[in-house]
């Protein structure tokens, strides 16, 4: 904010202090973007930097009948701004203790990248699947499922099936 | 939310903001008559002249600008004459009796001169609004002093009016003049 508006927002504060109900909108127009691009810079999330911000703003003008005209303006309303962003950033983090402490089970590690590549190989999978014949398919998914049949002729009709799956994948996708 | 929604909920928080400045006001024009009342003036009339002042100065704070900025002077030098007439009959009748009645009169003048003073000298610091503030802070300081100067009946409240006259408007008078 540069000197000039800095002046003019302090001068508008003092008038609202003061009962000035005309210096509301230059002051609220002056303020909310200062608040919000402060809260977007505090907090990563756009959504709960938003929610910052309009909270900030709230109290800034609900205490500005109290402004004492001999302090700083802008600082006044940032202090109350950072207060805000500390507020949810702690609310955020109990929020997420909550959530360990209420499922004990081990939390899945995987990153949602790791998690979109094998979505991505399961797809992938099943359609050369598809291509295969009936027998084979069913052979291959028995396997996977830990239904293996101990007999000889389970494990030939297995080998069989690999060996296709393989041959099928390499036609779609050149490699193994 | 939206921006129109905001500005609109903003507005609302600074008016609730003033709505309980008011309060403070009127609270401690309450804890003033309560006073009064504790130091032996008539229950109905000190209900009557408290409630009317703890409402003067609500709405005088709630609109704000020097009217508004002069109802805390206003409480501070009412009291001081309102105190003045009421010590007397209190801790002076104690003392010398009776006849220390006859010096109620005079203390609401004495009371009315030194409100009058300090409300013209604070007046006169104010760089807009002289005149509201001088006015707003007479209302509310005569409503305060009348509090204690009833106890002189009528006669009481003038001459406490009168005093505050006498003291105010030469110091205003001469501010207006420096101008």
């Amino acid at each position: 904010m540069d000197p000039g508006a800095r002046a003019a927002l302090q001068r508008g504060m003092c008038r609202l202090a003061d009962g000035d109900r005309e210096a509301f909108a230059p002051v609220f127009a002056a303020l909310w973007p200062v608040l919000r691009a402060f809260s977007a810079r505090a907090l990563p999330v756009a959504a709960e930097a938003e929610d910052a911000a309009q909270s900030a703003l709230l109290k800034v003008f609900a205490r500005a009948a109290e402004f004492d005209p001999r302090r700083e303006a802008l600082p006044w309303a940032l202090g109350i701004a950072a207060y805000e962003c500390r507020t949810l950033r702690k609310a955020r983090a109990r929020r997420r203790e909550d959530a360990t402490r209420a499922s004990p089970e081990p939390v899945d590690a995987r990153t949602p990248e790791d998690s979109a590549i094998e979505r991505d190989l399961q797809a992938v999978a099943a359609e050369v699947l598809g291509g295969l014949r009936a027998l084979d398919a069913e052979t291959l998914l028995a396997a996977a499922r830990g239904e293996r049949d101990p007999s000889a002729t389970f494990r030939k009709r297995l080998e069989r099936a690999v060996a296709r799956f393989r041959e099928e994948w390499r036609a779609r996708h050149g490699a193994d | 939310m939206e921006p129109i929604e905001l500005r609109a909920r903003a507005r609302r928080a600074y008016e609730r903001g003033r709505v309980r400045l008011a309060g403070k006001a009127a609270g401690a024009a309450l804890l003033i008559a309560a006073l009064a009342a504790a130091l032996g003036r008539p229950p109905f009339l000190t209900a009557a002249l408290g409630a009317a002042l703890a409402v003067a100065a609500a709405a005088l704070v709630f609109r704000g600008r020097a009217s508004g900025r002069a109802v805390w002077t206003g409480l501070c030098a009412g009291s001081g004459a309102m105190l003045l007439p009421l010590g007397l009959a209190t801790a002076g009748c104690r003392m010398f009796g009776d006849a220390c009645m006859r010096f109620c009169l005079p203390a609401c003048v004495a009371g009315g001169l030194a409100m009058g003073f300090a409300l013209a000298t604070v007046a006169r610091r104010q760089e807009q609004g002289e005149g509201e503030f001088l006015a707003g802070g007479a209302a509310v300081a005569a409503l305060t002093a009348s509090l204690g100067c009833t106890l002189a009946g009528a006669g009481g409240i003038l001459a406490m009016a009168l005093g505050t006259v006498l003291a105010g408007a030469p110091v205003w008078l001469a501010a207006r003049a420096q101008r």
